[in-house]
């Protein structure tokens, strides 16, 4: 095989476990894939290390080294893309494909569909809603929940596009979404309305939590992908700490200027 | 009872379009979760042990995605992910964040001990499935 040739392996290889690890995919995944990818065109002495900031990548092909490095980050988690990666990686190691087939389809895959913001913004009220009711809360709980979820995921989602840390993110979700719900409720308590707080912020918070960061991590650590688990772990701590700080703030804020009941 | 089923699966539902999972798949994954959160919370009272409830949870969650995942095609993930939202212990961690935030070290060390423990439980539950799963792996689907 020619050396040009090999390169253009390795970099479809790299490219697709880039799309993968930019979508949420768990790092054995991203790994396998890249293995697959190479291996499929008769690549066979291939080292892939995957951590969630980045993927390193080396083929010892007749005496040849070609090494790669990309560093990028998770984007946002988007399942359907993750899907179809998966699905081409299986069909690129059938052979039904040649390498530039696959560099365009793996282009198509990363525009592939994604749900209007309309309907995101609805399926976030509706997540903070209903998590609201299953831990017990009512009609009225319900309705404050849908909305302050609605405007923090609206909030966090303009956000992103200053390109702000997941940090002060989360410390702006976490703050707009007490703000929220106690603006939202004093209105309330106005017109003699009684709604509890708690039950509101734990549905309310449901979207922003970090339950499948911690789940992914401690998944990564069983199975043995150390240096991921551990980095995974630490992001979802600090996002919790930042929604805390932020939560905690604005309450202590409250009680001291408008003093304790809520 | 079939209240509940409906709130988790509506949240699952919520979950999954954020998520971005292919619409096709948008209902079997928040049917998925609704079993998933009916087995944990049937459990977690006969049990007396969210780490145990949560385990068996996710293993329910974990096994109809491996079977889902072979007869539609997908990878399992696509189910997973969304199906153990209503069990995973986001609000947990966050909740023992805000004691510490507060300096309630007591309740943050027992509550962040719990997530912790709840953790362990549904990955290595998933884990499981997974490898049960791997097991009668047709040739081809992964």
């Amino acid at each position: 095989m020619e050396k040009k040739q090999v390169k253009q392996i390795v970099k479809l290889a790299l490219n697709a476990g880039k799309v993968l690890l930019e979508h949420g995919a768990e790092t054995y995944r991203v790994e396998e894939t890249i293995n697959s990818i190479c291996g499929a065109k008769g690549l066979e002495s291939v080292q892939s290390f995957v951590v969630p900031t980045g993927i390193f990548l080396n083929v010892t092909h007749e005496d040849e080294y070609y090494s790669l490095i990309h560093r990028t980050t998770v984007k946002r988690i988007d399942l359907e893309v993750i899907a179809k990666v998966n699905e081409f990686s299986r069909r690129f190691a059938s052979g039904e494909m040649t390498l530039q087939e696959g560099e365009m389809e793996l282009v198509d895959i990363e525009k592939g569909p994604v749900f209007s913001l309309r309907v995101r913004l609805l399926a976030g009220g509706m997540a903070g809603g209903f998590f609201t009711l299953s831990f017990g809360g009512g009609l009225g709980e319900f309705v404050v929940a849908f909305w302050v979820s609605v405007l923090v995921i609206l909030l966090t989602t303009k956000a992103s596009n200053y390109r702000i840390s997941f940090f002060l993110k989360n410390l702006m979700g976490g703050m707009s979404n007490m703000i929220l719900s106690l603006i939202v409720i004093n209105l309330l308590a106005l017109l003699s309305i009684h709604i509890e707080i708690d039950r509101v912020i734990i549905g309310s918070l449901m979207p922003l939590v970090p339950g499948v960061a911690i789940v992914n991590s401690i998944r990564d650590i069983i199975s043995g992908d150390f240096v991921s688990g551990t980095s995974r772990l630490t992001e979802a701590i600090l996002i919790a700490v930042a929604l805390a700080l932020g939560v905690g703030t604005v309450l202590q804020g409250y009680i001291i200027f408008f003093g304790g009941g809520l | 009872m079939m209240t509940s089923f409906f709130f988790a699966a509506m949240s699952t539902l919520g979950f999954g379009i954020l998520f971005n999972i292919p619409r096709k798949q948008l209902l079997p994954a928040s049917l998925t979760g609704a079993i998933g959160w009916l087995v944990y919370s049937g459990l977690v009272e006969s049990f007396d042990s969210v780490v145990m409830a949560a385990f068996f949870g996710a293993w329910v969650v974990g096994m109809i995605s491996e079977w889902l995942a072979r007869k539609r095609k997908m990878p399992a993930t696509v189910f997973v992910i969304p199906g153990l939202i209503p069990l995973v212990p986001g609000y947990g961690l966050y909740y023992s964040m805000l004691k510490v935030v507060e300096a309630d070290y007591a309740s943050a060390t027992e509550m962040g001990a719990e997530t912790i423990l709840v953790a362990l439980a549904i990955s290595s539950a998933v884990i499981v499935a997974s490898s049960i799963g791997r097991k009668f792996k047709r040739k081809g689907t992964r």
